[in-house]
């Protein structure tokens, strides 16, 4: 069986396969396979996040509005951090904000732990009023906070970018200008959910973002496009629930796989996603993952710096 | 850490009134607590059905998990059709039953977890309200001598008869404006009061921070901090 073991920004790791940040408590539940354990987004200040409802199911996946609840950069850098140290799995830390300040303060102070070995900045929350999607829409301001955040941090920088923009090859292309060592892509698309009875908006927050098997051809068309664009390691995720899946996304130009919304509905889909993959591997002769990276690109297409 | 998860065959699919009782060979899965959860998911599950249902069993019995469904949409109507159901579980803090008298309030699905509470405090007072007589139809599930009351009457009127004296624990499951009522009853006589409280849920396991519900103020997990929850704490 050929190994799963793959680089991504320097980084060794044992398998293509993350979680999505915010769709595993590692805390709570375990790393649940996950070769790299990606936090809940981190904000300057704590929030308790949107009023419930929070979720709605709907075809093929569901529409969140949580609102970034998380402890706050103290709580996270003073409880949180020593804890998912001990994890023994390399911790990737995921920043949001308000202000190209706000994150840069975060990403100081959380990339100097030992124990995390990248910072993902999230630009592309769908779930709050300004902030994080505002800058993710805006290539200028994308490229502008990429580049103060680079500066603080020793450890490689990911923007998490949004499907919800006109073109993602504009957005992938400032971040890789802000000196973005790779990308992780995608959020969730923009939803929302109406309640059937009352004919209102059925989350609290009103709209919200959608993910789950439903938003993967959407997914893979922003990873193809980022790296035909950049050729940045990318961690592609948006719909993933099997070996094949990553496959698939890992053809269009991802180095690492996030798995986010099957966790919720199998929380061995990682586990068994590492099985599918290692088999498909071996059926196609291929002696890891990396050598299916970009196999969807032409080969004249940007190399990869993976 | 994560509990553990079983598929479990479908033993016996069965109309209770307005409800469905869904027994499922228990295959010595662990049944934790009355109070608990799980999450329930058909296998094969239909394409609009993608999460699992956050569901507390009726009952467990050494070869059987029982559980009684309320069909609202897709999953549960799904969970009532195929003949195997990936269980996750138990999950979350159930009752902690305390010494002393029991008083068993239940509305609508939310008697479907007081069975099992039933066989462990079988001298408890129970008080069951429905919206409808089909509805009322699976408090013989839950004990013989019930007190059922039937929409316009709430349950929360016999409750306010028995309280003044009662030197005991209520333990309350249904809708939330049920529990707000009863809790509030409670605080009023100084009763001793549990509720096993309801949200939407996709995962369970403390990931999705979708459950969110008001406790000690501010909105937390259920599935970590519940689902049963001491009264003062929920409506503090």
């Amino acid at each position: 069986m050929p190994s799963l073991e793959t680089t991504f920004c320097g980084l060794r790791l044992p398998s293509p396969f993350v979680n999505g940040s915010g769709t595993l408590d590692a805390l709570v539940s375990g790393t649940l396979g996950v070769s790299a354990f990606v936090t809940k987004t981190v904000t300057l200040n704590p929030r308790e996040g949107n009023p419930p409802p929070r979720i709605a199911e709907t075809p093929a996946g569901m529409v969140n509005s949580i609102g970034l609840a998380n402890p706050g950069l103290d709580r996270f850098c003073e409880d949180d951090l020593p804890r998912l140290a001990e994890l023994g799995v390399p911790i990737v830390a995921s920043v949001g904000g308000w202000s190209p300040g706000e994150y840069a303060t975060a990403v100081a102070r959380i990339a100097a732990h030992p124990a995390v070995v990248a910072i993902e900045l999230n630009v592309s929350c769908p779930n709050v009023e300004s902030g994080c999607i505002s800058i993710g829409t805006e290539p200028r301001e994308t490229r502008a906070l990429v580049e103060r955040c680079r500066a603080e941090a020793d450890v490689p920088v990911l923007a998490k970018l949004s499907p919800s923009v006109t073109e993602i090859e504009a957005i992938a292309t400032a971040a890789a200008e802000g000196g973005a060592d790779g990308l992780v892509l995608i959020n969730t698309l923009r939803g929302i959910a109406i309640d059937r009875t009352t004919l209102r908006p059925l989350l609290g927050g009103g709209g919200g973002g959608l993910s789950g098997p439903a938003v993967k051809p959407v997914a893979l068309h922003a990873v193809f496009h980022a790296y035909a664009a950049t050729g940045l390691p990318i961690v592609g995720m948006g719909g993933v629930s099997s070996g094949a899946d990553a496959s698939e996304f890992l053809a269009a130009g991802a180095t690492l796989v996030g798995i986010g919304t099957a966790l919720f509905r199998d929380p061995r889909v990682v586990e068994r996603a590492a099985l599918e993959l290692a088999n498909e591997l071996e059926r196609r002769g291929a002696s890891g993952p990396e050598d299916l990276v970009a196999a969807a690109h032409p080969p004249t297409s940007t190399s990869s710096r993976a | 850490m994560l509990p553990p998860s079983r598929s479990l065959a479908v033993r016996a699919v069965e109309a209770c009134g307005a409800y469905t009782l869904l027994r499922l060979a228990r295959d010595g899965a662990d049944a934790g607590v009355p109070g608990q959860f799980f999450m329930l998911r058909a296998d094969p599950a239909p394409a609009d059905a993608y999460l699992p249902r956050p569901i507390s069993a009726a009952w467990a019995d050494d070869d059987e998990l029982a559980f009684l469904l309320e069909i609202r949409g897709p999953g549960t109507r799904a969970l009532a059709a195929v003949g195997t159901v990936d269980v996750l579980g138990p999950i979350g803090h159930g009752f902690e039953l305390a010494p002393g008298p029991a008083l068993l309030v239940g509305g609508g699905i939310g008697a479907a977890i007081l069975p099992w509470l039933v066989r462990i405090l079988p001298d408890a007072r129970v008080l069951l309200g429905f919206r409808s007589e089909a509805h009322a139809v699976c408090a013989g599930l839950v004990h013989p001598q019930a007190t059922v009351v039937v929409e316009p009457e709430l349950v929360t009127e016999p409750l306010a008869r028995l309280l003044p004296g009662f030197e005991g624990t209520v333990y309350a499951c249904g809708p939330d404006a049920m529990l707000g009522a009863v809790a509030a009853l409670a605080a009023e006589h100084g009763v001793a009061c549990q509720l096993a409280m309801e949200a939407a849920m996709a995962c369970g396991f403390g990931a999705c921070h979708g459950c969110a519900v008001k406790i000690d103020g501010r909105w937390k997990r259920l599935c970590v901090e519940g689902p049963v929850v001491e009264a003062s704490r929920a409506v503090a």
